[in-house]
């Protein structure tokens, strides 16, 4: 495919793909069980299109996934019920944060030329402290509990279709960004890093600054999702933003999808957020059955569903 | 005080035991192995079945550190297989993926089969008192275990013939393969002997409080967190890393509590790695 073709098809699957997601509550409308699911879903896709600007396209291994997310809801929420300021004020201070935590990470890790592993550690150790401090710190974060947003939500988070646009329209930003950075200048030098880093370095990129954009936009896109996420559900909680229930979600989802793949991290959060309802009725078993999935799916497809439909694709054009 | 120091330097063995394992395979297998604490409890709680069945402890306890070492020969010889074909910066991704998804299984196999099955150990006696100071035999016990193992490791590495061979692959894999070694059976080898010495920390860390099945997530967390501030590839770093770490946590949960002593030892490891990413002690290899 030429570039021009190429460009044309990923921007058709692109509006396609939005526009799917747009007729999904005309299936689910009746049911607010499903309305919270999709809405779940696509909250998940935008924290995997963060990370995989983070992950798949400069090589940091963000393992803070959840913990940024967190960072910018806990802010936003403790300023506005502590200080009474409105949310549309608090939320931006709240994706500053994050977006500012993962700057930092993302250049220090750089500048001292951490490998993939120690980045890794270093961002599981940080949401490893956020977890105590949210427990910890019960007069601000009311530990295990977490607190409401009922009262202080925008009003049209509060309701199921509203919101649900909301969040997509969040998402076809992202998407569209992730599409824009991807045709420029900056996208070159992604695809530049992710190949080899210091080749890129040799080639006149400069990674440091690359590599730091990279993390600070999909930081404050986890922020933004975060902080969303916070008032439209009603509660924030550790549990909401931990670990096992953001961050590895986020990875098989991206694996599934596709790593560096502009689509790959929706069809992930969409097939993921399917597999989960396949395997809830196991119950006990469900923790056994994704670590079997998990293994079978790095081992035999390592570059993810977008990939795979690509190849289809070019094989007919 | 001297009660606190000995506390904290017998924690840090056994951590340290149960840390030694990722470095090692690690060093030689290229692979971060997220399952590690993991399978420490697969030797845990498969000592406490054969108790349960009714074998001795001195038959149950080899028989549970020699099922997970048989795991790991398992793991070895099958899921990682794919992670070796690979080199470098691929292989670890690749080796830290796979690992991941087999600790989910492990643990998800263990809380659905033998949720309720847990290994405590009791000594006859509870405490001796040595020239005036108070000792757990508990602890007495846990420190005489893991020296013996870090004993017998040196004695290995440094000693014998295999030995060589593995620390020449841990410093360098492609030469080594080209000076006509063959690392697939070193490192089966070497896999082999870190999870046992996981089930041996396992059947340690029983001495003092029970293990179960929910248990494998923390000891991975610790076991990473001693390996990479020690210095990833340096089994005498992971060593003091463990002791420093072990030390710290006594005297810090004794003066100011477990909660804050947490969140400073989170801190100090991510301060190690940010200043010195080679880890504190990598000099010492």
């Amino acid at each position: 495919m030429t570039s021009t073709k190429r460009q044309r098809f990923d921007r058709n699957a692109l509006v396609a793909a939005v526009l799917l997601l747009a007729l999904l509550p005309l299936a689910f409308g009746g049911s607010s069980y499903y309305m919270r699911l999709i809405t779940l879903m696509l909250v998940y896709a935008i924290y995997t299109v963060a990370f995989n600007i983070v992950f798949g396209y400069t090589r940091q291994l963000f393992l803070c996934i959840g913990a940024l997310a967190g960072l910018s809801a806990y802010v936003s929420v403790i300023l506005t019920h502590h200080l009474g300021w409105p949310p549309w004020l608090t939320a931006p201070l709240g994706v500053a944060a994050a977006g500012l935590t993962g700057a930092l990470f993302s250049y220090v890790a750089v500048r001292r030329g951490l490998g993939i592993i120690f980045v890794g550690i270093v961002t599981l150790v940080f949401s490893m402290i956020f977890q105590n401090l949210l427990f910890g710190l019960r007069e601000l974060t009311n530990g295990e509990t977490g607190l409401e947003t009922r009262g202080i939500a925008p009003a049209f988070l509060a309701e199921a279709l509203p919101s649900y646009y909301f969040i997509l329209a969040v998402l076809a930003l992202a998407l569209l960004l992730q599409y824009l950075l991807l045709r420029s200048r900056t996208g070159q030098a992604f695809r530049a890093i992710s190949d080899d880093d210091f080749a890129a370095e040799l080639a006149g990129i400069d990674v440091v600054r690359y590599k730091v954009l990279a993390a600070t936009i999909g930081s404050c896109l986890l922020g933004i999702a975060g902080v969303v996420f916070a008032y439209q559900s009603g509660f924030i909680s550790p549990a909401v933003y931990s670990f096992v229930s953001v961050d590895i979600v986020v990875l098989v989802s991206l694996l599934l999808g596709g790593m560096g793949t502009l689509l790959g991290p929706v069809f992930g959060a969409v097939l993921f957020t399917l597999l989960d309802e396949i395997v809830r009725p196991f119950g006990h078993l469900n923790v056994l059955l994704y670590g079997i999935f998990i293994v079978v799916l790095v081992i035999t497809f390592r570059h993810g569903i977008a990939a795979l439909l690509d190849r289809l694709f070019r094989l007919r054009g | 005080m001297i009660a606190i120091l000995i506390d904290g330097i017998v924690q840090g063995l056994q951590l340290s035991l149960m840390a030694v394992g990722v470095t090692l395979i690690f060093g030689l297998g290229g692979v971060l192995n997220l399952a590690h604490g993991q399978f420490a409890v697969v030797g845990g709680i498969a000592t406490a079945l054969f108790l349960e069945a009714g074998l001795s402890i001195w038959l149950a306890c080899p028989l549970g550190i020699l099922s997970a070492g048989l795991l790991g020969l398992i793991v070895d010889r099958t899921l990682l297989v794919p992670a070796y074909r690979l080199h470098g910066e691929e292989r670890l991704l690749l080796g830290l993926l796979i690992t991941l998804g087999l600790s989910f299984v492990i643990s998800g196999f263990l809380d659905y089969k033998y949720a309720d099955v847990a290994l405590t150990l009791h000594l006859p006696t509870a405490s001796v008192n040595l020239g005036g100071i108070v000792v757990r035999t508990s602890s007495i016990a846990v420190a005489l275990i893991s020296i013996s193992a870090f004993v017998l490791l040196f004695a290995f590495l440094k000693g014998t013939l295999v030995g060589k061979v593995v620390r020449s692959i841990i410093q360098n894999e492609r030469g080594a393969e080209l000076c006509g070694i063959h690392p697939a059976r070193i490192r089966t080898l070497i896999v082999v002997l870190s999870t046992m010495m996981a089930g041996l920390a396992a059947i340690a860390q029983a001495l003092f409080t029970s293990v179960d099945s929910e248990m494998g997530g923390g000891f991975t967390e610790f076991a990473l967190i001693i390996a990479v501030v020690g210095g990833v590839r340096s089994i005498n770093g992971t060593l003091a890393a463990g002791l420093l770490l072990g030390i710290v946590n006594a005297f810090a949960s004794y003066l100011i509590g477990a909660y804050f002593t947490l969140l400073i030892l989170l801190a100090i490891v991510m301060a190690t790695l940010l200043i010195r990413p080679q880890g504190l002690f990598a000099r010492l290899t």
